[in-house]
């Protein structure tokens, strides 16, 4: 089955155009039933069945080969055993090789030649693959130590990249121009190497400080010519130089951005990181490129741990007791990591500070003194990390989350040192370039510090900044920044310090065994002998320290890059080796993901922090006045506006000055803040909406699964209600009735309950079933939120109620409108109950049934259902009104009613009370209309009956309703007597004609009938089925309330002509008598029960006398005749409408 | 693989190659695991299988613990026995470029150690056992089956559906990477 689905999501997907769709899917029938056949001879035969039928058709011939075609392209992605994916696509290539030979030719020769370029590029894919750089050596890595060392050569290949772009930016545009159309070696001051160091110029130990002849040229800042244009051709060679410096970071930061974007793109699904993590931890924790025992063992280990943290995590998320320790701890660990840091970075601009105040007061300075600054530094970098360490034992973080914030604290650590020892510098860069002005006159020693340093006799260079100051070299001061940097990346550690260190050693002591040092620090970098685990992190942090250094340098060093390359492949070749022979992985595993943003927001930060300083010294700073391309400028930036000036028609400097005036610059400010903000905001409302839909996602499936419980709950609790519907019925016919009242109270979906009901005594359980499915469906409709709650609890208080309940609880349970009114319906049912003859116990039920009903949201879900039950019932109400509408033009009542319905339901909740007799009444009228059905063939016989009882019950009840106040609200009396009708239509069929003819006679006395009746209708709807609920009630009603009215509708059918118009006459007057009657049922009911005193009060007569006779054979002739009502009722509203 | 020289026709060649994440030694590894057994010449599509002890002490196999389940899963029978085709099939799956839902399948298959189709409470616990080397204590192994039902399951069957399964590891960051064997 699930590779049918699937390969059919295949065709789908991959046949674009709508029309192929028939032929595809006989083929594809034809190819899965192929497929799924293990039996080759059947698919064999279906083939040729199918090529015989094909063959005529060309169109779906290629369709067919498309189709094909689109199987073998996507044979690799199904999940079939290899001999069943063979098979197919030997079947698939026969048909295809057949059917296009029978196509065209030149079909045939494009799929020919479709093939043949496959092939080739497979072929240029594996060859492009051979020159990946060290694919192959990062695979083997990766199937030896998994994917999280592989991470880190992935990484550093990824930085290689960059400087290879890198390179060749500064190569191309600047390097080579120099060497080519520059002025050569030795024509200018700047390329010529001063004569008291050309003896030393080629010793090795001046290369290797990349003093000497490495340092007069193209390396460096100071080589490059000052000349505007170059070569024949004229090349600006200082523009060049200066937008090269400005691209190399804007590529920088846009290659950053953009893989961190990929990145992130990748990574979507980690957004919600922690939502499995036990998941991820079981199933996705082993790595199964892991092939190397030791590397095996501790992945073991590590997996363990990771389990052993979670499980640490869960427990401590169910204690969160030590939530306000944790924090405090936390704030404490990092007050102690921010001190420490502030601390060394301030210990070391104390003694950069005091090493330059010393070299300037002393000529002679002791070991310590000259070393202090080295050994001060790397002190701090070595004791830093692990102290960080142990304060973030305090933390409590998880291992990765701790990992992070290590590694994140050393970067700033190493980044603050370096500040620190970089404002210094700039600081003597600053006193420099202002002696610059002061005396320009030495610029022999201009030549960088450096050539000092490779002085033996530089006595005082005890540091890099005694250097510069003392070698006053006030015109290479950037070129000495950019040699440091040189030689800090160069020497591959990225250790400032232990390049500083070497200096000075370098410098000042060369019989102090200065190349043991510097092979020491080499080694440490370069090789590491070590056998222990290969700290992934580490060295990362180290290929971004790295890195940095590269971009910090590359203004002032072009060919750093080109270095760096250099160096990044040997880092490769010797990690790759060390790893492969002697390492194992970390054990504490970082994240392998190679969507893992962390390095990369990291190496942002590095370029962020490291571009600041150069830019700095290109804004702030005056450029060396005898070196390097921007020589003899006041600022390094003012080769732009020269140029702008110099080299564009006057409009275009114009319009530069104008953009880059306040004027325009403090706007795009602003705008780019606000765009910033804009997007940061829509971000935000993203992802609001993006865990909204989560959440979403989330209860849709708990209330899936609600459902399915519910559904099967109301299966289970179905044959329990029927079998208490049965006895009831068995009991007696009115129990029948009652078990049908009842039946749908509890539910909401008591309308349907109540047309089924009559049913009920041959299928109760569908109809239970029905019901409870309308009801699910009305929940969703319109009451959703309200039904929602109580449509759940409906089925259960349903059962349990129905049996159990006493009376007294009808009018307790609601608190709503709806419940007094219930309330009163209850209080006068019992009596009538009595009355009617309909036996107690029934009343009590349909009673009981009703106050399970209780919320209100069952009875909105109702409603709708009701509306429905409504249209029907009006129709009803229209097939007796026809006879009354002859009489009255009751006719248009029930359009209106239709029409109302829908839109009034929300509004009229408070006349919902009255409704909610109505709907008793449309319960009612079922039962009624089954009469009416009858009372068609013979209705005046079952009205007369009914009457009697009606009668009957009209008396009790007629006192309830009736009421004096009611007169006074001619509104009210609509709703009454919606109310009043309805109960009287659904406790009998009388009452549907008792409806039209209390409506129509409302209409008639007050414009507002037909809304009010809308509303009645919509309220009465969603209330009968509540009312539904007490079909004893009803009854009940009926007979108290109905006789009046349901008299009057049937005996308007035939009497109630007359009756209505008298009835509208006698209205108040009745009213009032019965009001007063009625008073003790429905003191709420005041409107309902005016407009039922006039339905009432003619009704009253005929029921009474019908209903004492009737009330037992009315009962069983409802529940029998609901459905025929409903029927009939529907022609009745055709008439109706005509 | 090697000096000798495994013979296949074009058109084998071709099919396997459309049909496979990577072809190349393949055979040769197959061949390797047991020479006597498989012939060098594929051109009648011989019926043998390599049976299981054999090809879980291939090296990229060796260190893993699932290695049984694994080649269980991709044999026709279920009991390790592995065809060419079987074999061929087990690196294609696990190759680098297989789609993440195939991977998943697999997956799924694999840990599902009783082949209920469902990832039971049993199937996790010997998951558990199997990639901590049974570490863990039963208190440990029962809470951490438990989290991650609670976690994936979302019918409320207290077992992983391939449904659940695979939603859950369709946001796993590392499946598509760890989920992976080079050969």
């Amino acid at each position: 089955m699930s590779t049918v689905s699937e390969s059919l999501d295949g065709s789908s997907r991959s046949l674009s155009a709508a029309r192929r769709h028939k032929s595809i899917r006989k083929t594809s029938r034809r190819i899965y039933s192929a497929y799924q056949d293990h039996q080759e001879g059947s698919s064999d035969e279906e083939d040729k069945v199918d090529e015989r039928v094909d063959s005529n058709d060309p169109e779906e011939m290629f369709q067919n080969i498309q189709y094909q075609k689109e199987i073998i392209a996507n044979i690799r992605t199904r999940p079939w055993p290899m001999r069943r994916k063979l098979k197919v696509l030997k079947q698939a290539r026969e048909t295809v090789l057949r059917y296009e030979g029978r196509l065209t030719r030149t079909r045939g020769y494009q799929t020919a030649g479709a093939d043949l370029l496959k092939k080739l590029s497979r072929l240029l894919y594996n060859i492009v693959v051979l020159f990946i750089p060290w694919e192959v050596r990062i695979k083997k890595i990766e199937s030896h130590f998994g994917s999280g060392v592989a991470s880190y050569f992935i990484f550093l290949r990824w930085l290689f990249g960059i400087n290879i772009v890198l390179t060749i930016m500064t190569g191309a545009f600047i390097v080579l121009p120099e060497l080519l159309a520059g002025a050569p070696f030795g024509t200018t001051r700047s390329k010529t190497i001063p004569k008291e160091h050309l003896s030393s110029a080629q010793d090795l130990d001046t290369i290797w400080s990349l003093g000497g002849y490495l340092q007069y040229s193209v390396l460096f800042y100071g080589y490059y010519g000052r000349v505007r244009k170059i070569g024949s051709a004229g090349y600006r060679l200082p523009l060049a130089y200066f937008l090269v410096g400005m691209a190399v970071f804007a590529y920088s930061f846009i290659i950053l951005l953009r893989k961190m974007a990929k990145n992130s793109r990748l990574s979507l699904a980690s957004a919600s990181d922690e939502s499995f993590t036990f998941c991820w931890r079981v199933f996705c924790a082993w790595d199964y490129l892991i092939g190397n025992p030791e590397a095996a063992e501790s992945k073991g280990a590590a997996i363990v741990n990771n389990i052993r943290e979670a499980i640490v995590e869960e427990q401590e998320k169910k204690k969160d007791t030590s939530l306000a320790v944790l924090i405090s701890l936390r704030i404490l660990a990092n007050i102690l990591v921010l001190l420490s840091l502030a601390g060394s970075i301030y210990i070391i601009y104390f003694v950069v500070d005091r090493s330059q105040r010393l070299e300037k007061e002393k000529p002679e300075l002791t070991l310590w003194e000259k070393n202090e600054v080295s050994v001060v530094v790397s002190l701090i970098t070595m004791i830093a990390p692990s102290a960080f360490e142990l304060v973030a034992q305090l933390e409590m973080y998880h291992p990765r989350t701790s990992l992070r914030f290590q590694l994140a604290r050393v970067l700033v650590l190493y980044l603050g040192n370096l500040y620190s020892l970089i404002i210094a510098l700039l600081d003597k860069v600053n006193s420099m370039s202002s002696a610059v002005q002061v005396s320009n006159s030495n610029w022999n020693e201009s030549s960088s510090f450096l050539a000092t340093i490779s002085h033996p006799e530089g006595n005082s260079l005890s540091t890099l900044m005694s250097d510069i100051s003392l070698s006053k070299n006030h015109n290479s001061t950037t070129a000495t920044i950019a040699t440091v940097l040189a030689v800090t990346s160069r020497s591959s550690s990225g250790d400032v310090y232990n390049q500083t260190a070497v200096f000075e050693k370098n410098t000042r002591q060369q019989d102090q065994c200065w190349e043991t040092y510097v092979g020491q620090v080499l080694l440490s970098d370069w090789i590491t002998p070590e056998y222990g685990e290969f700290k992934i992190a580490e060295n990362v942090l180290h290929l971004i320290y790295n890195q940095g250094m590269i971009w910090m340098g590359a203004f002032f060093s072009p060919c750093l890059p080109a270095f760096n390359v250099l160096k990044l492949i040997g880092l490769m070749y010797l990690r790759s080796w060390a790893v492969l022979t002697c390492n194992v992985p970390h054990q504490q595993v970082f994240r392998a993901s190679r969507s893992n943003n962390f390095y990369l927001a990291m190496l942002l930060f590095m370029l962020f922090l490291c571009m600041l300083p150069t830019i700095f010294a290109i804004v702030r700073y005056r450029p060396s006045q005898h070196c390097g391309p921007f020589s003899g400028q006041e600022k390094i930036y003012d080769i732009i506006s020269e140029t702008v000036a110099t080299d564009f028609p006057v409009w275009f400097s114009k319009v530069i000055s104008y953009i880059t005036s306040p004027v325009v610059v403090l706007p795009a400010l602003l705008l780019l803040f606000m765009l910033i903000y804009y997007l940061q905001s829509i971000a935000r409302s993203l992802k609001f909406t993006n865990n909204q839909l989560r959440m979403q996602l989330q209860t849709e499936r708990t209330e899936d699964k609600k459902k399915v419980f519910q559904l099967a709950a109301a299966r289970l609790q179905i044959p329990e209600a029927a079998a208490d519907k049965k006895s009831d019925h068995e009991e007696s016919n009115i129990a029948s009735q009652e078990s049908s009242n009842h039946t749908p109270s509890p539910c909401q979906n008591s309308s349907t309950t109540n047309f089924e009901s009559p049913v009920h005594r041959g299928n109760c359980i569908r109809t239970i079933t029905k019901s409870v499915s309308r009801g699910d469906l009305n929940r969703g409709g319109v009451a959703g939120s309200i039904r929602s709650p109580a449509v759940t609890v409906l089925p259960k208080h349903w059962l349990e109620h129905i049996p159990n309940r006493p009376p007294p609880f009808l009018g307790g349970p609601s608190g709503t409108c709806r419940s007094k009114s219930y309330h009163h319906m209850v209080y006068n049912s019992p009596p009538h109950c009595s009355d009617s003859i309909h036996s107690d116990p029934l009343c009590r039920k349909t009673v009981h049934s009703v106050h399970p009903v209780e919320a209100a949201g069952i009875i909105t879900a109702q409603s709708y259902r009701g509306r429905r039950g409504h249209t029907t019932r009006y129709v009803i109400v229209n097939e007796h009104e026809p006879r009354k509408k002859l009489l009255r033009s009751a006719t248009r009542v029930p359009r209106h009613y239709f029409m109302e319905e829908p839109t009034e339901i929300m509004e009229l909740y408070p006349r919902n009370v009255r409704r909610y007799t109505p709907r008793n009444a449309h319960s009612k009228p079922r039962p009624h209309q089954s009469h009416a059905s009858q009372q068609h063939p013979s209705e005046e016989d079952e009205e007369e009956d009914q009457g009697k009882g009606r009668r009957k019950m009209s008396l009790g009840k007629s006192h309830r309703p009736r009421s004096p106040s009611n007169l006074q609200q001619p509104a009210h009396f609509y709703i009454g007597d919606r109310l009043e009708t309805y109960i009287t239509i659904s406790k009998e069929n009388h009452t549907a004609q008792g409806r039209y003819g209390a409506q129509d006679v409302d209409e008639e006395e007050n414009g507002v009938g037909e809304i009010a009746c809308g509303d009645e209708e919509s309220h009465s709807e969603s209330q009968a089925n509540v009312r539904v609920v007490d079909p004893l009630l009803l009854q009940t009603r009926c007979h108290i309330h109905s006789p009046r009215r349901q008299y009057l509708p049937q005996t308007r059918a035939r009497h109630v002509e007359p009756h209505v118009k008298s009835k509208s006459k006698q209205k108040l007057e009745n009213v009032q008598t019965e009001s007063d009657s009625a008073s003790l049922a429905s003191s709420s009911d005041q409107q309902n029960s005016s407009n039922d005193q006039y339905i009432q009060v003619i009704h009253n007569k005929e029921r009474y006398l019908k209903s004492g006779a009737r009330q037992g054979q009315m009962a069983k002739k409802k529940s029998k005749t609901s459905f025929d009502l409903k029927i009939t009722e529907s022609n009745d509203l055709v008439c109706s409408n005509v | 693989m090697g000096n000798k020289q495994t013979i296949f026709t074009d058109e084998q060649l071709d099919a396997y190659q459309v049909s496979l994440f990577s072809f190349p030694r393949l055979h040769g590894r197959y061949h390797e695991l047991a020479p006597h057994l498989v012939p060098m010449d594929y051109t009648n599509e011989p019926d043998c299988k390599v049976p299981l002890a054999l090809i879980v002490n291939m090296p990229e196999l060796k260190e893993n613990p699932f290695r049984n389940r694994i080649v269980e899963s991709f044999s026709e029978d279920g009991m390790g026995n592995l065809s060419f085709n079987e074999f061929v099939d087990m690196f294609s799956v696990l190759s680098e470029m297989a789609p993440r839902e195939l991977k998943a399948i697999y997956a799924f298959k694999i840990y599902d150690f009783n082949v209920d189709n469902y990832l039971c409470k049993e199937d996790l616990e010997k998951t558990l056992n199997k990639l901590t080397k049974e570490e863990l204590t039963p208190e440990e192994v029962e809470l951490v089956c438990e989290k991650t039902i609670e976690e994936s399951d979302l019918d409320g069957d207290h077992k992983l559906s391939f449904a659940d399964f695979e939603n859950m590891i369709s946001r796993a960051p590392d499946f598509l990477s760890t989920f992976h064997i080079r050969i």
